[in-house]
């Protein structure tokens, strides 16, 4: 039995813990993955959440997606009659726990359909039961793995925005990438990342990423600007931009605030409020439009008897009560409250934030005070990436049998080459670990940029494996060190050379500067010192 | 030179004896030993290294001229494709007939450019790819009307760069380029802290992308954003070879400096040539490869091979020089 060193055993964890990460086995599973859960449906209330695996619905396993949609189309099949009840008796149908989001001002405009369906639903740490008429979820494959690849080889379709003419601050770029988002929930698109990038210059961007085959036009959808309405009854009563909201208090403590939690039936509940300024203008519409209405007497207090409407891009997506007070009169200055709801007081808490942040980006939706351009449209279809991405494992292979070769004939060793081949592996294998665990997309420069780390990889075992064969007048010790001189300055132009890929170009080249350096620090810290180890027992 | 003939008759192992038998003044010792240097060493190398620099030193007049004149042309260093010069590109995937397609693309734009892509096992065309500098729609619509149907997320796949960003990707890129080349720089006078060893390491990188840049320019191929981000690559790894050199030439104590450059030789072309033999298969499959990793793996082989030239005939003959006058044995 052969005693191995601590770096060997440092490797030989550091590797399971890789394999951990990817996590091969998932190719094995069954079921299907929930993308997304439409919010305030009755599959979001029962607790269906995103990245769920269903595996059986009503005692049929679900095994792929095949199955999943025979399975659901057979549940809603003899559901044609669909009787639009008046609002405000929403949810009360349901007999599953409904965790009430909207207790008071703010209330969903929910229309409710007859036909309900209970659906057993098991996922696969536990069972939901749903009555309803439409499973508003959006399902897809398991991923074979944790491993991700990008746009570029999976499909999809980007598109990097930016502001025409300005520049924007980091705030207001996160309050555009919040108003994206809201406007992309609109619209039921799942499966989309939002984030802003900044380049060299310091220009900060909205790279809109979405994967797989879509039949959005992302070009449509983002370069349009959002339009939003406020409606009373069939009246405009305000639109967006700044002409008619003058601000929307937030993240200021004084007039945006979660102000009370309290115990509810089954939870808590806690109460938000915030300011909004209108212009004159609108103050005047205001008044005009609400001296016309009624009051309405409810359990939580007295309201006018129809509601402000909030529309984004024509679609309804928030109705808010109007109080009593307001009739009539001309104020520029009004409160917008409401309430969230949940298990704990945190539960609460966090969702009357969620809420009040949602309701505030779509406040000042439209009132982005610029023009966006897109900068950069890609459109890729899955059916080339899949084959770019065949074609590319296909090469990575060639290439590793080249190399392999190659250092037999130069060592005509079968230890060293074999002990060559492991520690590539090992390196593409433990650098493949870590994009899983940073769920990094690895695009083709990614892919691209590992193929050359274990190019730079074989380089320094090649000067390790020299200097361990050759001159035999110097201890083993001395001359290992010695190639770590070679292979330590040569890590570290190399890290150097690929740092400003980081943010050059807005960081579209950022997979192969990360995949390269990440290849060589692990050839550095782990691999490499491995394989000289592994050098100095055959050596022995 | 008489003294050096004797000596050298002498097989290796009684050279050392042979040497301490010779009884001469303490005064002339210090001059036998330089006699004894050059004469030891008077290999074709010692006579020819000096030379040797002189074909790198032609390549590299060649490339810069070459390069100067690239931009007096085209008022830039290299040939830009689409996502750094503006433009759309467009991949259609389902079998088409191209030739008809390029007939009547290219009588209504003058700037376009076809690439087929085929299948690395099958060798079969799996797609066709189209580029030009105008807008998306436009070109979009023009192909649907030749074609005849509706290009989908399906059947093609559509990239397009606008010229704001393009041209300030592109100034960027090149900023990364130089960024890179002085933190490259800056590592290597670190690690040698000599002047002249450094400056022949930076010298031979400098080379490593000059010459790929006026080979790639000469080819006529068109660099993308994945192509630049190689050239920073190349920077970085091309100078493992330089650094493998000039620390076995300085610090070593065993073996003449001959020896030490040889045997740096033989363990830097496996290093490259093991490197070369990754690269060079997807030169062969290269039609079935995404842009970038093309991109990518070009420049690296390119510069890989120039490599071996800056290497071991500049540095080498730079290093050479600079130990045989310091006296470096």
């Amino acid at each position: 039995m052969v005693k191995l060193t601590l770096r060997i055993w440092i490797l030989i964890i550091v590797l399971i813990l890789a394999l951990l990460a990817i996590a091969p086995w998932k190719a094995f599973e069954q079921g299907v993955l929930i993308k997304s859960v439409e919010k305030n449906s009755t599959a979001f209330d029962s607790g269906l959440r995103q990245g769920m695996i269903i595996t059986n619905i009503n005692g049929q396993p679900v095994k792929d997606m095949e199955s999943y949609s025979k399975i659901v189309s057979s549940l809603f099949q003899n559901q044609t009659n669909i009787t639009e009840l008046t609002q405000n008796q929403t949810n009360q149908t349901n007999i599953t726990k409904i965790s009430q989001t909207n207790i008071t001002e703010l209330t969903q405009n929910q229309t409710n359909q007859t036909n309900i369906t209970k659906i057993i639903i098991q996922t696969k740490e536990q069972e939901f039961v749903i009555f309803t008429n439409t499973l508003d979820i959006t399902v897809g494959n398991i991923p074979k793995s944790n491993l991700k690849t990008g746009l570029d080889l999976s499909g999809g379709a980007r598109a990097l925005v930016k502001p025409a003419n300005v520049s924007l601050s980091s705030q207001e770029i996160s309050d555009l990438i919040a108003v994206t988002n809201e406007r992309f929930n609109v619209y039921g698109i799942s499966d989309i990342t939002i984030r802003s990038v900044k380049d060299l210059q310091g220009v900060n961007y909205m790279l809109v990423e979405i994967a797989g085959a879509t039949t959005t036009d992302l070009k449509e959808l983002v370069g349009k600007q959002g339009k939003f309405e406020a409606k009373i009854g069939n009246d405009t009563a305000f639109i967006g931009g700044k002409r008619d909201i003058t601000s929307v208090c937030r993240n200021d403590a004084t007039c945006a605030r979660i102000e009370s939690c309290f115990e509810v039936e089954g939870g808590y509940a806690c109460r938000f409020s915030f300011t909004v300024y209108l212009s004159e203008e609108v103050a005047k519409r205001h008044a005009n439009i609400t001296s016309n209405l009624g009051i309405n007497t409810t359990e939580q207090g007295r309201y006018l008897d129809k509601k402000l409407d909030l529309y984004l891009d024509d679609s309804l997506v928030d109705s808010l009560l109007i109080s009593e007070d307001l009739k009539g009169r001309v104020t520029t200055q009004v409160a917008v409250s409401g309430s969230g709801s949940g298990n704990t007081q945190q539960d609460a808490y966090n969702s009357a934030k969620e809420s009040m942040n949602k309701l505030q980006t779509i406040l000042i939706t439209g009132s982005l005070p610029y023009k966006l351009e897109i900068v950069k449209l890609d459109t890729i279809s899955p059916v080339l990436g899949s084959q770019f991405l065949k074609n590319i494992i296909y090469l990575g292979l060639v290439a590793f049998f080249i190399v392999s070769l190659v250092i037999f004939i130069k060592y005509r060793k079968l230890k060293i080459t074999l002990s060559v081949i492991l520690t590539m592996f090992s390196e593409a294998f433990i650098t493949l670990g870590i994009a899983a665990l940073i769920r990094w997309n690895l695009d083709a420069p990614s892919i691209a940029g590992i193929i050359a780390g274990l190019g730079t990889g074989v380089d320094d075992q090649i000067v390790i494996a020299d200097e361990a064969i050759l001159d035999i007048n110097v201890g083993i010790g001395e001359r290992i060190k010695r190639a770590f001189f070679v292979v330590l300055t040569a890590f570290f132009t190399t890290v150097a050379a690929m740092l400003p890929l980081f943010w050059a170009g807005a960081g579209m080249l950022r997979g192969f500067a990360l995949t390269t350096i990440l290849c060589i620090t692990i050839g550095i810290l782990v691999t490499r010192s491995a394989f000289a180890d592994i050098l100095k027992k055959i050596q022995q | 030179m008489r003294f050096g003939h004797w000596l050298r008759l002498l097989p290796s192992k009684q050279r050392s004896q042979q040497y301490t038998r010779v009884r001469i003044p303490a005064g002339a010792f210090k001059k036998m030993e330089n006699i004894q240097q050059q004469t030891q060493t008077k290999s074709w190398y010692d006579k020819y290294y000096k030379l040797m620099f002189i074909l790198p030193v032609i390549i590299m007049l060649i490339s810069l001229v070459y390069l100067g004149s690239f931009y007096s042309k085209h008022h830039d260093f290299i040939n830009k494709d689409v996502s750094l010069s503006g433009g759309t590109t467009i991949t259609l995937t389902s079998s088409i007939d191209t030739d008809l397609l390029e007939i009547e693309l290219k009588k209504e734009y003058s700037d376009i450019n076809f690439r087929k892509l085929t299948d690395i096992t099958t060798g079969k065309q799996i797609s066709f790819v189209i580029e030009s500098s105008v807008e998306s729609e436009q070109l979009k619509a023009s192909i649907e009307k030749i074609l005849g149907y509706q290009l989908t997320d399906t059947n093609s796949s559509i990239e397009f760069t606008g010229s704001s960003l393009s041209g300030n990707f592109y100034r960027q890129l090149i900023i990364a380029l130089i960024i890179s080349f002085a933190l490259m720089s800056i590592v290597v006078a670190i690690s040698f802290r000599t002047f002249i060893p450094s400056m022949a390491v930076i010298f031979s990188a400098f080379s490593d992308v000059v010459m790929p840049l006026a080979l790639v320019d000469a080819l006529g191929i068109k660099i993308s954003a994945a192509g630049i981000a190689a050239f920073l690559m190349l920077i970085g790894y091309s100078v493992d070879t330089d650094v493998l050199l000039t620390s076995r030439a300085l610090k070593k104590k065993e073996g003449t400096l001959n020896q030490r450059i040889y045997g740096a030789f033989k363990t830097g072309i496996t290093m490259t040539l093991t490197s070369l033999a990754a690269v060079i298969p997807a030169f062969f499959l290269i039609s079935g490869l995404p842009d970038s990793f093309r991109q990518i793996f070009l420049v690296l082989a390119f510069g890989l091979a120039a490599d071996i030239v800056n290497t071991w005939f500049t540095n080498a003959s730079i290093i050479k020089w600079y130990c045989t006058k310091k006296g470096i044995n």
